[in-house]
């Protein structure tokens, strides 16, 4: 018999959680937007709306100490970050693109070095998925092969009932713990009746024509004509569930300090800046070219997956109104 | 909310169809210009795929200027792409650029600061009742509720100093001066609470370097913020370096910044930029009696030494 909880039962699963003492992340009010943040109570979640950036912070925060270092009489004492002390996490409320992203995101983090900081928060996150009953014309999860009913990621699933309440699904033992945990919020129902979903999240792309395309066009004019007008900043990186790059630098003072890892983005002049101040991507369609080609041409051909989820983050804030569904289109039309 | 107030709301601020004339003359002098061979390239808008956006374009061809459009959609200011931070565009040779009003003080600025040449450029301006504010509903007309907070203020709906005007506008209603009213109300904030309300914000900066990067003034090619032998200021996202970064943002636009407001706009997290922008220009009037971008040929207080200069703030 399939399982459903009502909104009154999720928000106080949420505050059955924190008394547990789990963190409990999800979308929460910051100003007009929303976003991935610590919940205090089952009431500060947000179900309307999809947060400004995507919910991979929650294993790959914007900036993280991943060692200390102080001068002492005894010499130089290097700290390591204590993992065990991560806390125990649920992420509730993630839209499905969140969510989906977060898998393809162990592919790079636990490849041939594994960053234990994801990993660790990895292992100790639960993550409840939600389908979407809205859209905008920026969504395009549909186009890149995902749903706004898309399961990938999620541990537990929720789809919101026509009449209000979610069904849940159970996708992995971490979910099952989690509903065993608290058997009395999740009720048996017999005429659970699904929302539609959203529509309008993009025809199917073909990804395959997409890629046989950036295989043979690391040169070519498209370039150019798109990244003329890029600006050059990080809002699309920074706002993207799949983007993960991310740059190291010790700050502080020589007596005292701290080695942060922080988000970084391909489409800053200084990125690939060398030392010697060579620039191999000295020009921005390079380094759009690049953000195109890594997500659709580079991880699938290092792990057989997409780079990208369709949240359309980056169509909605890009400054210069780039639209990385309508370059797809257009890839797609060229490699007819 | 009042009736009359919704009314407002929903009451389009002007014909939609100045935006077709402005449109159709763009696209003539565009079409002219680069038929001549006056220019190499035309700067200006086309219509985005999604229903009321628009984006930068650069037209090198005749047959492509009829892609160029005007409308409320068109929020960008173009004068970025006249920097040196944008090589690629100055290289093509001369160029003409399509400005509203707020967009020709930068382009003042620009060319007081000798970065562009007023006779190598050829100023398409356009009458402009004001565009969308992020993440208005752009399917509605342009209206009280969706018209970006700075052209609530706008006093130059007719650029002065173009070309050409393409485009006219009746006589535009006054609208309340939201941005106005909420600097005066951090103004009357006590010192505690104004950090406060920065703090707030700023913790929320993720260093996306979008306000730096669509700043028509920002186009140092060493940013100090990016500087790591030695590091000037903190370049990790975290309260202080964001903090840091916001402050030196602000002092070193003082009496630069032509007041377009790009930086707010492009902020994904929402961090009201221009609210500082507006104070800095505020003390300048003040101390100065000047106004950034009003005349190219001007040179800003802060970039020049007079013997009269008030002298009483060293201590």
């Amino acid at each position: 018999m399939p399982k459903t909880i009502t909104e009154h039962n999720l928000r106080l699963l949420i505050d059955s959680l924190l008394k547990d003492r789990f963190r409990v992340v999800g979308p929460r009010l910051a100003g007009a937007m929303a976003l991935y943040e610590p919940l205090a109570k089952g009431e500060e979640l947000v179900l309307d709306q999809l947060p400004r950036r995507s919910a991979k912070e929650v294993f790959f925060p914007v900036c993280e100490n991943i060692l200390s270092f102080e001068r002492t009489e005894a010499g130089l004492q290097v700290t390591d970050v204590d993992l065990s002390a991560m806390s125990e996490t649920v992420l509730v409320g993630v839209r499905p693109c969140d969510a989906a992203a977060v898998p393809v995101l162990d592919e790079v983090f636990s490849w041939d070095y594994k960053d234990e900081f994801f990993l660790e928060r990895r292992r100790k996150t639960t993550i409840i998925g939600m389908a979407c009953t809205k859209s905008d014309d920026a969504c395009f999860c549909s186009a890149v092969g995902l749903s706004p009913g898309e399961t990938k990621g999620s541990d537990l699933f929720l789809t919101p009932l026509l009449g209000g309440g979610y069904g849940c699904q159970v996708l992995t033992d971490k979910g099952q713990q989690l509903l065993a945990r608290y058997p009395k919020l999740f009720v048996d129902t017999v005429d659970a009746r699904l929302a539609p979903l959203a529509g309008g999240t993009g025809d199917r792309l073909d990804l395959k024509r997409i890629k046989a395309w950036l295989d043979d066009n690391f040169e070519s004019p498209l370039w150019n004509d798109i990244a003329e007008r890029c600006a050059g900043c990080g809002a699309c990186a920074f706002l993207c569930p799949a983007c993960h790059c991310f740059d190291i630098n010790d700050e502080g003072t020589t007596e005292l300090g701290h080695r942060r890892k922080h988000w970084d983005a391909c489409g800053f002049g200084k990125f690939t800046n060398h030392a010697s101040g060579h620039n191999p991507r000295d020009l921005q369609n390079k380094r759009y070219r690049n953000r195109i080609m890594h997500k659709f041409k580079y991880y699938d051909d290092k792990f057989g997956q997409t780079l990208c989820t369709g949240c359309g983050r980056c169509i909605r804030h890009c400054p210069v109104g780039i639209d990385i569904a309508a370059i797809l289109r257009e890839i797609e039309s060229r490699s007819q | 909310m009042n009736k009359s107030a919704q009314k407002l709301d929903v009451t389009p601020l002007v014909d939609e169809s100045y935006c077709a004339a402005a449109t159709q003359a763009i696209r003539c002098e565009a079409t002219r210009l680069l038929t001549e061979g006056t220019v190499a390239a035309v700067i200006g808008y086309q219509a985005g795929r999604r229903k009321g956006t628009a984006m930068p374009t650069i037209v090198s061809s005749p047959e492509k200027a009829a892609e160029l459009i005007f409308s409320s959609a068109c929020v960008n200011n173009l004068a970025l792409y006249l920097t040196k931070a944008k090589k690629e565009v100055r290289g093509k040779g001369r160029l003409a650029i399509v400005a509203k009003g707020c967009d020709m003080r930068a382009l003042a600025g620009l060319i007081a600061e000798s970065q562009v040449k007023r006779d190598e450029l050829v100023i398409i301006g356009v009458a402009c009742a004001g565009v969308y504010a992020s993440g208005a509903d752009r399917a509605a007309p342009l209206t009280n509720a969706t018209i970006a907070r700075k052209c609530r203020e706008c006093v130059v709906h007719l650029p002065e100093g173009a070309d050409l005007l393409a485009g006219s506008l009746p006589q535009q209603p006054m609208l309340t001066p939201l941005e106005s009213q909420e600097l005066a109300r951090l103004e009357a904030l006590t010192p505690a609470g104004r950090w406060a309300f920065w703090k707030e914000h700023f913790s929320r900066c993720v260093r996306c370097m979008a306000c730096r990067q669509v700043c028509p003034f920002c186009y140092c090619e060493q940013c100090l913020c990016d500087r790591n032998r030695p590091q000037a200021l903190e370049s990790t996202p975290r309260p202080a370096g964001n903090m840091a970064w916001h402050i030196v943002r602000a002092m070193h636009l003082a009496g630069r910044c032509a007041g377009c407001a790009e930086c707010e706009r492009v902020c994904p997290m929402d961090i009201p930029l221009n609210l500082l922008n507006r104070k800095m220009a505020k003390e300048l009037k003040e101390l100065y009696g000047y106004e950034a971008g009003l005349q190219p040929q001007e040179k800003g207080p802060l970039a020049e030494y007079k013997d009269t200069d008030d002298q009483s703030f060293i201590k």
